[in-house]
């Protein structure tokens, strides 16, 4: 009876439960549109999802990812703000083109999702360091902290975005690029 | 920390150590002419180095092609990756979600109400849901003041300052109105808002209908999704809907395409002191939907300096 592979539990669990779905993420944002895109993710997502058919309580299920779409949601959308905030203190009009700002925005959501989980002053460093090619005495100086702890705090960094770099890969693409196979 | 569920191979952490060096500012010759002997050493070192030494190409890339065209690109997304406030919030959005169900007032104090006469107010971003005593349920946005006159004829809310949200419990008997120096608002049992500007009042209406009393005694109804601004001799329908002025009682900041000014408009009940915007970035459309509650915390975005 089981068919993990079938479509017809997510086609089910769509037709069923789409337009709650939809009414709850809409209260979450407070906007149709946004909430029919939420919405859309939260799918995508179940289509990754195995043993749909044995789902006890589909609303359960769909809420918790959901919820999920929900966090990298408000990442990105907090992201943005703090860089427009950014953007608004600098003295002159600094804000870039239409088309520049799509680019940037994207590679300011990739950073931060290599940086994720590291803590703020190792991010600091890392940043000055390999984004404004500060050496690390100029760091150590604008933090006020010694050489070696801007060492190890960039130790630290680079590490972290390897290590996140291939988990955001498949396990066999992520070992055929490490250089110690198993 | 999750990423820490991978081991780092030797090779690897090599690189990593030749990527510090090499990009500290003051490698030697002697090391750089170390570093091409690794290299060359195995083809196995090749292939790390170039993993790692690429790792950030692109985004990079893209931000100094930003930066060689507008100075200060770098800089800035420097400080909205490392905005402690940010990252802060986020936790609580993320703690928020998981604990309250949907219908919740996000990040609000409740706070019962047992005089039926009294001043409320908030604080700089502070935000606080209030039970009335006929059960009706008020919300102040961050430095608003209310004061409550009920009576057996009528339930009079006075805004004073700021902005409101009221959810009316039944009551056939005596209206509620919330009165500004500009008008009248009277629920027809419904949940809508009211925001006291300098020179006009704002009506959102999010449920059922309002009846709108300019001072000068002209009148409109609003029903649900509509919303009015108007001043003591005028009532002007606004286009749009309703939902995202009332957002902020969720705790939430919905901005539709609106220039940044307006964002910061709208922030600066939650912060102390000063917000400086340059004319042509409060220009800047802004699109999204924002927590409020990380604005209050974030005390580099309240000195307006750079770090």
């Amino acid at each position: 009876m089981r068919a993990v592979t079938s479509p017809q539990p997510v086609a089910d669990l769509y037709r069923q439960h789409h337009g709650w779905l939809l009414g709850w993420l809409r209260r979450k944002v407070g906007c149709s549109h946004q909430a029919a895109d939420l919405t859309q993710d939260t799918f995508v997502r179940v289509l990754g999802a195995r043993d749909l058919d044995k789902l006890d309580e589909p609303r359960a299920f769909l809420m918790t990812l959901a919820r999920r779409v929900l966090v990298s949601y408000w990442r990105r959308r907090s992201l943005e703000l703090a860089w427009l905030e950014a953007l608004a203190q600098l003295p002159e009009n600094h804000a870039p083109s239409a088309e520049d700002y799509a680019m940037v925005r994207e590679a300011i959501e990739t950073l931060d999702t290599l940086l994720h989980g590291l803590p703020l002053r190792a991010r600091k460093v890392f940043l000055m360091n390999r984004l404004e090619e500060m050496p690390h005495s100029a760091i150590a100086k604008a933090l006020g902290i010694s050489v070696a702890t801007v060492e190890r705090d960039m130790k630290r960094a680079v590490t972290h975005c390897y290590l996140a770099s291939l988990e955001a890969m498949p396990q066999d693409m992520a070992d055929s690029l490490s250089a110690r196979r198993p | 920390m999750s990423t820490a569920t991978r081991k780092l191979d030797p090779v690897a952490e090599r690189a990593i150590d030749w990527l510090v060096r090499l990009d500290s500012g003051d490698a030697s010759a002697a090391d750089h002419a170390a570093f091409a002997q690794w290299l060359n050493a195995d083809l196995r070192h090749q292939h790390a180095w170039r993993t790692i030494s690429g790792l950030l190409d692109q985004p990079v890339a893209a931000l100094q092609n930003a930066e060689a065209v507008l100075p200060g690109q770098r800089r800035a997304a420097r400080q909205a990756l490392t905005a402690p406030a940010r990252r802060k919030a986020l936790r609580n959005t993320a703690a928020v979600l998981l604990l309250v169900g949907p219908g919740s007032y996000l990040l609000n104090r409740q706070q019962p109400l047992t005089g039926l006469i009294a001043d409320l107010r908030t604080a700089t971003g502070e935000r606080r849901q209030v039970q009335l005593a006929d059960g009706s349920t008020l919300t102040l946005n961050a430095r608003s003041a209310v004061d409550v006159d009920f009576s057996a004829q009528a339930r009079l809310l006075h805004l004073r300052r700021g902005e409101v949200l009221i959810h009316t419990a039944v009551d056939h008997t005596r209206p509620l109105i919330v009165h500004t120096v500009h008008g009248l608002a009277r629920a027809l049992g419904t949940r809508f808002s009211v925001r006291l500007q300098d020179d006009h009042s704002e009506l959102a209406v999010l449920e059922h209908s309002v009846r709108l009393t300019a001072a000068n005694g002209s009148e409109q109804t609003f029903s649900a999704g509509s919303a009015a601004r108007y001043t003591a001799s005028h009532i002007h329908p606004l286009p749009g809907l309703a939902a995202p002025l009332a957002a902020w009682s969720d705790g939430l900041l919905d901005i539709r395409d609106r220039p940044l000014a307006e964002v910061i408009a709208a922030l600066r009940p939650y912060k102390r002191g000063y917000l400086r915007v340059s004319l042509q970035a409060a220009a800047l459309r802004v699109y999204g939907v924002f927590p409020l509650a990380r604005i209050s915390h974030s005390p580099k975005f309240h000195r307006g300096d750079r770090w």
